[in-house]
């Protein structure tokens, strides 16, 4: 089952498919993509970088240089565009700006990608994050509900709390399917990510600590 | 020449949520081998950071698939987590008609010494090797992780050369202690490579403080400027201080040869099916 994510991107791309995340893309009419903010529509002072490595430190860091650890954060820096001549350089440009999300979406056209629940995700976890496994549901829920709310992360949840229990805590923009027609690659989290994990720590910690 | 364009590298790194300093060698490993065409791709994947290790095998295209850790060592992450997140059976794993091949983190290499030699001799250009201590900073022997253990076996090796006047294993939090260097090295010149896989907190501004070349000032780490200004003149020595190991360009010729050794070690070219 060899795949083909280039030539999945170049077809989305000719069906339509205009934007990822905060990021437009553009085909050019002499061949190759343009990338920009899509906030940067129609800016003409922007800083043309022509290498799609390029993407990794434009994806680093927001406005205020600050670090962004993750990238689906809706904290894209503006100011540049990026040209690629090919869809191999776009698709290792869209890696670095919203890296898995384009394989994510492929996984699930083909029905090949597996949501996993929260409590599966942490019921695997050993060594400091074991302590996740004694997360309780109503803390969890409100967890999620703050820790990815989309002022945080744009990405929308396929996973359930447990087996049959579904989240209870997200807001439109978070849940799972994207609508239809928006032209868009859909950012999709399948699994809770390493920074809800730590953080679901955290709150065990605290209300232990608090009950002494 | 390891040649595999029909075949996938995925270098699994530890990444940070607090400073970009952690992944930035494991993304110039695959960028440098990304243009050497040595694999049909070139992918990265983290712990702490984005592709994840849960993510990272649907962005690969192709079946035949080598796993690299750029650890220091064995340890943890090698043996408990990798596996784990990536669901591995073993060091090969067939999975949806893929091949997994998890191989030996690059610490292992044989020529980590010598790459630890050139990082030294680079620092320190000129300076006489054999009026040399040359200290190794480590990890310290925590739990589950064999760095400790790597870094010793790095300075048996070196010792064991006769270039070097002496040469140390060092650490943060156990003796031989970094902040007493000057109690146990006797050569007029100092020069100090970290052991570590990536500059972060520890290269920047733990071990710069400990050494004494450095005022706890809590600068960021990437504004930092600590490798130009060589050397140091202090405790009646001159120090040399270099930057982690891992960030050693040649690394990226090391995880290539551990997905060649793979291949050595376990004839897997032709898996019965
Ligand atoms: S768990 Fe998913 S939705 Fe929540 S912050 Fe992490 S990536 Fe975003």
């Amino acid at each position: 089952m060899k795949r083909n994510l280039t030539q999945a991107l170049e077809h989305w791309i000719a069906e339509g498919i205009r934007s990822i995340g905060q990021i437009s893309i553009t085909p050019q009419p002499e061949g190759g993509f343009e990338l920009r903010h899509l906030e940067d529509a129609g800016r003409d002072d922007l800083t043309l970088h022509t290498s799609a490595l390029d993407a990794r430190g434009l994806s680093f860091f927001d406005d205020a240089k600050a670090y962004r650890p993750l990238k689906t954060a809706p904290t894209l820096r503006h100011g540049w565009r990026l040209q690629v001549q090919t869809a191999q350089e776009l698709r290792i440009a869209l890696d670095y700006f919203y890296p898995a999300m384009t394989a994510l979406w492929q996984s699930q056209l083909a029905g090949e990608l597996r949501p996993v629940a929260l409590r599966e995700t942490l019921n695997r976890q050993t060594g400091m994050y074991a302590a996740t496994k004694r997360l309780q549901d109503e803390e969890g829920q409100q967890l999620v509900g703050r820790h990815c709310a989309a002022t945080s992360c744009t990405k929308r949840i396929m996973w359930e709390f447990a087996p049959g229990q579904p989240l209870t805590e997200l807001s439109e923009q978070k849940r799972w399917p994207a609508p239809e027609g928006t032209h868009a690659i859909p950012l999709i989290c399948q699994e809770a990510c390493n920074h809800l994990v730590p953080a679901c720590r955290e709150v065990v910690k605290k209300r232990e600590r608090a009950a002494g | 020449m390891f040649h595999k364009p029909d075949s996938a590298l995925i270098i699994v790194g530890h990444g940070s949520t607090v400073n970009p300093d952690s992944s930035a060698p494991t993304f110039d490993h695959a960028e440098v081998l990304l243009r050497q065409k040595a694999f049909g791709e070139v992918h990265c994947a983290f712990w702490k950071e984005e592709p994840s290790l849960r993510q990272v095998l649907h962005m690969v295209d192709s079946e035949d698939v080598y796993i690299v850790p750029n650890f220091i060592s064995e340890g943890y992450f090698t043996r408990t987590i990798i596996p784990r997140e990536l669901e591995l059976d073993g060091p090969l794993t067939h999975r949806n008609g893929r091949t997994l091949k998890y191989c030996e983190p690059v610490g292992n290499h044989a020529r980590m010494s010598e790459l630890l030699l050139k990082r030294a001799a680079e620092v320190a250009p000129g300076v006489p090797t054999k009026e040399c201590s040359l200290l190794i900073v480590g990890h310290g022997t925590n739990l589950n992780d064999n760095s400790a253990f790597a870094a010793k076996r790095e300075v048996d090796r070196i010792r064991d050369m006769g270039l070097y006047g002496e040469v140390f294993n060092t650490y943060m939090e156990e003796a031989p202690l970094v902040s007493e260097w000057d109690a146990y090295t006797t050569c007029p010149n100092v020069i100090v490579v970290p052991f570590f896989i990536a500059d972060g907190l520890h290269s920047y501004q733990d071990i710069p403080v400990l050494l004494g070349i450095e005022q706890d000032t809590g600068l960021a780490a990437s504004q930092r400027d600590i490798f130009r200004l060589n050397p140091y003149h202090l405790r009646g020595r001159t120090l040399y201080y270099a930057s982690a190991i891992g960030t050693e360009p040649l690394f990226s010729d090391l995880i290539l040869d551990q997905a060649a050794l793979f291949d050595t070690q376990h004839s897997t070219s032709h898996p019965t099916a």
